[in-house]
């Protein structure tokens, strides 16, 4: 048996600045993943806020960064614009198109060269619960492992049984979970260079269809939609869309990508004794945007700097962790449940709804990005929006 | 369940699972037939339309 401090499960964006935080804090950390290659397949369309990157102490790197984000388009049904670009409107946050392969590795390594020691193509069997511990079973090629630790941090994605295992209430429930699919495809056409552009209404119902530009003629092209408002596969919406959009009739696509994503906000329980969920296990996503890149590692910074402390203290309760739950809770909650409300308001839209909603935003010159100011506008058109934003203003 | 051979493993069952008894391993995935009750979500939410219940 391998006694440690601090076992992570799961080496994505979230796993791996866990156990960077938890190994700058001097515990001793195994980070554990199933996978032969950390940070492949992707399973998302890499976007993340350069403000983000700045606060968790990430700086740019090119082998890393594919494009920066010049602008937001968004469409209706009817194909009418909204464009938020750098050049007219003062955007919120600056932003990045990632080269997920490449991040989550460097993520890794930062968290290797912070001390922790990475056990790839491991998987977790199981946890047992012992006194003041966990005991982790793990498979690696055939081989058996028996591990024990203080304090478990389970960052094993949306899919993930850790939690569950230790009798902790998974992310999203199944209505929350959209169905994602999604190609990297060249010979896209832009009408406008390095914008995200975001497709609404029944091409995606519960969702919606992405483009990210990841430089040249190269794009993340997907799509998410809710299982039970979808009336096919996500792929055979993704597949029709493709074949319509003007900017994609050409595209090729050279990698498929697939996976599921907890848009139900931040799960109730994050924490028990000896036990931390971080990352899209504990649904730290943003659940507009499904977005979950920097929520997932705040979520995990709390985490590991937690896990450090408590090893110094050498007090693994779960009213010790609790302080994770308050540190991830101040982080995350303004937005996580801000833009839940916006999501659930999205949902009850007919197409009909996001055209008008659409022309009316169509012509109007924003000088700055302001949520008050959209809501306030959105009100005007959509008297639901009162209902479901209102507390915005 | 019968697991098509296009399955990409992204784990999307297993989180919908309700009964939490889907192992996704890196190139395979592990159903639990004996305690499953048949709801169908792990089909519905495959993104790709991988899963197919046996007769």
């Amino acid at each position: 048996m391998i006694e440690t401090d601090v076992i992570v499960v799961g080496a994505g964006p979230a796993g791996s600045t866990a156990a960077k935080h938890a190994a700058l804090g001097g515990a001793k950390v195994i980070l554990m993943d199933k996978k032969s290659e950390i940070g492949a397949p992707k399973r998302c369309a890499e976007g993340v806020s350069i403000q983000g990157l700045e606060k968790l102490g990430i700086e740019p790197n090119p082998r890393f960064v594919t494009q920066e984000i010049e602008g937001i388009r968004l469409q209706s049904p009817d194909g009418t614009d909204v464009w938020l670009t750098k050049d007219e409107v003062q955007l919120p946050e600056a932003g990045y198109i990632l080269e997920r392969k490449v991040f989550d590795k460097f993520m890794a390594m930062d968290a290797a060269r912070a001390g922790a020691e990475i056990k790839i193509k491991t998987l977790v069997t199981s946890v047992d619960k012992i006194d003041n511990g966990y005991i982790v079973s793990t498979e690696s090629m055939g081989k058996e492992e028996v591990y024990k630790c203080k304090i478990l941090i389970a960052a094993d994605g949306p899919e993930g049984h850790v939690a569950r295992w230790a009798g902790l209430k998974p992310a999203a429930k199944a209505k929350e979970m959209e169905s994602g699919v999604q190609y990297e495809m060249c010979n896209v056409e832009f009408e406008r260079p390095g914008v995200i552009e975001f497709y609404f209404g029944s091409c995606a119902p519960g969702g919606y269809v992405w483009i990210f530009p990841k430089g040249e003629d190269i794009a993340n092209v997907g799509l998410a939609v809710l299982p039970h408002k979808a009336e096919k596969p996500a792929i055979e919406y993704l597949d029709d869309f493709i074949a319509k959009c003007p900017y994609t009739k050409n595209a090729q696509a050279v990698e498929l990508n697939v996976g599921g994503d907890p848009v139900g906000g931040m799960s109730k329980k994050l924490y028990d004794d000896n036990i931390m969920v971080c990352g899209d296990a504990a649904g730290q996503v943003n659940p507009l945007t499904g977005g979950g890149i920097i929520s997932g590692m705040t979520g995990g910074m709390c985490a590991g700097q937690v896990a450090a402390e408590a090893i110094k203290e050498e007090n693994y309760s779960k009213k010790f962790l609790k302080k994770y739950d308050e540190m991830a809770h101040d982080e995350l909650d303004h937005d996580v449940k801000r833009y839940k409300k916006v999501q659930e308001y999205l949902l009850t839209l007919s197409d009909d709804e996001l055209d008008s909603i659409a022309h009316a935003f169509e012509d109007e010159s924003f000088e700055k990005i302001s949520t008050t100011e959209i809501v306030k506008k959105l009100i005007k058109i959509s008297p639901k929006a009162l209902l479901k934003l209102g507390k915005f203003i | 369940m019968i697991v098509k051979d296009w399955c990409s493993f992204c784990g999307e069952c297993a989180g919908v699972c309700p009964r939490n008894l889907i192992q996704v391993r890196e190139y395979a995935l592990v159903f639990n037939d004996d305690d499953c009750r048949d709801c169908d979500t792990c089909i519905k939410a495959c993104p790709i339309n991988a899963l197919e219940k046996e007769d």
